[in-house]
């Protein structure tokens, strides 16, 4: 499968500090080094995958079904229509976007087993119920953001000046809003002094000569702003002033706030919101499409929405040696069957396995290998942005160990317009799963009264809410695929491998499960493939 | 992750007290409400073509590996729960599942749960602060 494939460029070695980097890695390690290196950079030419395969030849005269308008699915009407391939894409659903959409008046959803939820949010206001970030490590969806012309914005996926609430700890500073850079001050200070002094006082025992032991102690002082004097944590400006800097004499210079003593962090447990970087789908830059998520499956549905034929619900799914059949039922009742050459199946597998496909034992097998992670959200409308005005917090996430809320994250979009849309929870697992037995109203309330905790001025703020369980959201039943070993080791690569004239694609057959990236790239590889078949 | 302590703690407690005695186990149904009801609703009866009914459900009521097996590894829609809830839990919950709405089956010791464990209570996997 690899051969059909174009090598895809690793832009971002060309910057020669990375190259230097790279070489002097070279020279202490060899060359096996170098490829570690350039696989921590996820940038192995292996794995990168930055743009669509780089196809030849011609699709025309032959037909591809295509099931699903996720963004997997119009992901291979797109390409393989450029191919000259006939495509016509089923959509259960009444528009393009699968788990790409976003929450604004006129949105309606019910979940399986839930009651009607109408959005009636204020004009330009929005929740991305589905995804909601992009991070910059995921050239393919920048591809097509840049290729459809999909404007971006950037997502403030961490806030120095956001709080932490961790009720669970013990201590002065548990159940306390407490600002994430005094904790990461603190805790970095105090170690840094504990280290340091360590080290000087020749109370540890560390592979460092003398000289580098030197060199150690001057980044602790500066990791953790200590004095370099006796090695003390008295604080640093980046936790924050008590009152601010600003003119003439009064404030003049202001005054700098103090440190909480270490024991009481300690006992917070708040310093588990810290770690030396995030993780890579984590990092910065992270973006977010101006105006919503949907934004992206507007801009596929722009080039391949002439080909779905929504509301329609396939059913059955047949091949012979010829062909595939693809039986369905639309919304209103009538039922029909698309015939093509091949076919592109998008559905996610628990909703795939319910439907009656002429797939090997082998693979219908390998489907029950894999369930799918519960997970929920809401978003709150608020009358007024009491976090920027109040507690001059400008998006990013509070963070929490409840569980039940996941998180709490503020709009990095409309920065000091009137109203704005607070993501309540994002929750996983067993949570999601207790929050989603609520009803939407006691959801709302569950969030409202978890959001009091942490702004004063939560509850008189809010106005209106939308929550999805996406466990519960038909053809859907669950937020992305949640692999674990045993499957990716017996039955992924089995789902992989296409079946006879049906291929398999969707964010569930990558490892960027839970990312639209996933969706894109198994998409890419899959269409590769069934074009090689088709030419062969 | 405290998930289970969280969920649970408290059932779990009542449950080491009780005993097995299933259909009246408050402990098992505690654990349903929290766990499962949401997609199988309160009355075990599911939602059509979405969540099976686990009310005169032939697997719940068969060899009690394989009702342990779906409720560790999960499905399709079907959550896995093995690092979500302990052994205890998982067979406090099964046993209430196959003695509730008319299911006449045994009770599961918790000890067929940890054999049919193929690794340790795997841990959850660390999230980081966000994700997805
Ligand atoms: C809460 C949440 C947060 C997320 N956060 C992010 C994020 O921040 N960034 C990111 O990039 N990704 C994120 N994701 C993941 C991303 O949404 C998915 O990976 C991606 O959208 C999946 O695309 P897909 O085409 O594989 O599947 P889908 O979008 O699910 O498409 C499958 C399509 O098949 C259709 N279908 C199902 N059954 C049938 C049938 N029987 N007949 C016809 N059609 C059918 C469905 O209606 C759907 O349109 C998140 C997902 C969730 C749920
Ligand atoms: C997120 C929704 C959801 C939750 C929560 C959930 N289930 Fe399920 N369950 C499903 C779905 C969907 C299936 C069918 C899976 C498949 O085969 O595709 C299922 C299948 C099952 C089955 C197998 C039934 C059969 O005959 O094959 C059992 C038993 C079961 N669930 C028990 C439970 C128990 C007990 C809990 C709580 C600990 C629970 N479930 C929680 C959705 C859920």
């Amino acid at each position: 499968m690899a051969e059909a494939l174009p090598k895809p460029v690793p832009r971002l070695l060309s910057s020669p500090s990375r190259r230097q980097f790279l070489y002097r890695l070279g020279a202490i390690g060899g060359v096996g080094a170098v490829m570690a290196g350039l696989e921590a950079f996820g940038m192995s030419v292996a794995s990168a995958q930055t743009a669509p395969p780089a196809l030849t030849g011609s699709g025309a005269g032959k037909r591809v079904v295509i099931i699903g308008a996720g963004v997997g699915g119009m992901t291979a009407a797109y390409e393989l229509s450029k191919l000259g391939y006939q495509c016509q894409i089923i959509e259960a659903r009444s528009f393009a976007g699968g788990r790409c959409q976003t929450a604004r008046a006129g949105f309606s959803l019910t979940e399986l087993g839930g009651e009607a939820q109408h959005c009636t949010f204020d004009d330009g206001q929005y929740i991305n119920h589905g995804p909601w970030r992009i991070p910059f490590n995921h050239q393919s969806t920048l591809h097509y953001t840049k290729e459809f012309g999909v404007p971006l914005e950037v997502m403030v996926n961490d806030n120095d000046a956001s709080y932490v609430l961790f009720e669970g700890g013990s201590g002065p500073l548990a159940g306390q809003p407490v600002r994430k850079a005094q904790v990461a001050a603190d805790m970095r200070g105090h170690t840094a002094e504990l280290l340091a002094k360590a080290v000087r006082g020749n109370r540890l025992d560390v592979p460092l000569s003398a000289e580098d032991q030197e060199v150690f102690v001057s980044y602790l002082v500066r990791e953790g702003y200590l004095s370099s004097r006796d090695l003390s944590y008295s604080g640093a400006d980046g936790r924050g002033y008590d009152l601010w800097p600003g003119a003439l004499t009064e404030p003049g210079p202001g005054r700098l706030s103090t440190p909480f003593p270490m024991a009481d962090v300690l006992h917070s447990k708040a310093w588990r919101t810290l770690r030396s970087v995030a993780g890579f789908s984590q990092q910065r830059t992270m973006f977010q499409p101006v105006g919503g998520m949907d934004r992206i499956a507007a801009g596929f549905a722009a080039k391949v929405g002439h080909m779905i034929q929504y509301g329609t619900v396939v059913e059955r799914i047949d091949q012979d040696d010829h062909g595939v059949d693809v039986a369905w039922v639309h919304a209103a009742g009538q039922r029909g069957t698309t015939k093509a050459n091949y076919c592109v199946c998008t559905i996610p597998l628990s909703v795939l396995r319910h439907i009656e496909a002429a797939l090997p034992d082998a693979t219908k097998q390998a489907m029950s290998a894999v369930a799918y992670q519960p997970v929920g959200k809401i978003g709150l409308q608020m009358k007024r942005r009491f976090w920027e005005e109040d507690h001059f917090i400008f998006g990013g996430h509070v963070y929490t160990d409840n569980e039940d809320i996941g998180s709490l994250s503020l709009p990095s979009w409309d920065w000091q317009g009137a109203k704005g849309t607070v993501l309540g929870y994002y929750q996983f697992d067993a949570a999601a799963i207790k929050v989603s037995a609520m009803t939407p109203a006691e959801r709302a309330e569950f969030a409202t009264a978890f959001g009091q905790k942490v702004f004063p001025q939560y509850r008189e703020n809010v106005e209106k809410s939308f929550s999805v369980a996406w466990h519960r959201v038909q053809y859907n039943m669950g937020g992305w695929a949640e692999w674990d070993e045993e499957g990716r080791r017996t039955a992924y690569p089995v789902l992989c491998q296409p079946a006879g004239r049906i291929y398999l694609a969707g964010e569930h057959l990558s490892y960027l499960t839970g990312w639209q990236a996933g969706a894109i790239e198994s998409a890419w590889l899959q269409i590769a493939k069934l074009h090689h078949q088709a030419s062969a | 992750m405290p998930a289970h302590v969280v969920i649970a703690g408290c059932a779990l407690a009542g449950l080491l007290l009780a005993g097995p005695a299933w259909a009246a186990d408050p402990a098992g149904e505690g654990l349903f409400v929290a766990n499962c009801s949401a997609c199988h609703q309160r009355n075990g009866q599911g939602i059509p073509q979405a969540f099976p009914a686990l009310a005169g459900d032939k697997l719940v009521q068969d060899d009690p590996k394989r009702i342990v097996a779906v409720l560790l590894n999960g499905r399709g829609g079907m959550p896995a729960f093995k690092t979500q809830l302990i052994d205890e839990q998982i067979a406090a919950v099964a046993s209430y599942v196959r003695g509730a709405w008319g299911n006449h089956a045994d009770p599961v010791p918790a000890g067929l749960v940890a054999a049919a464990r193929t690794e340790a209570a795997a841990p959850v996997a660390d999230r980081g602060l966000q994700a997805h």
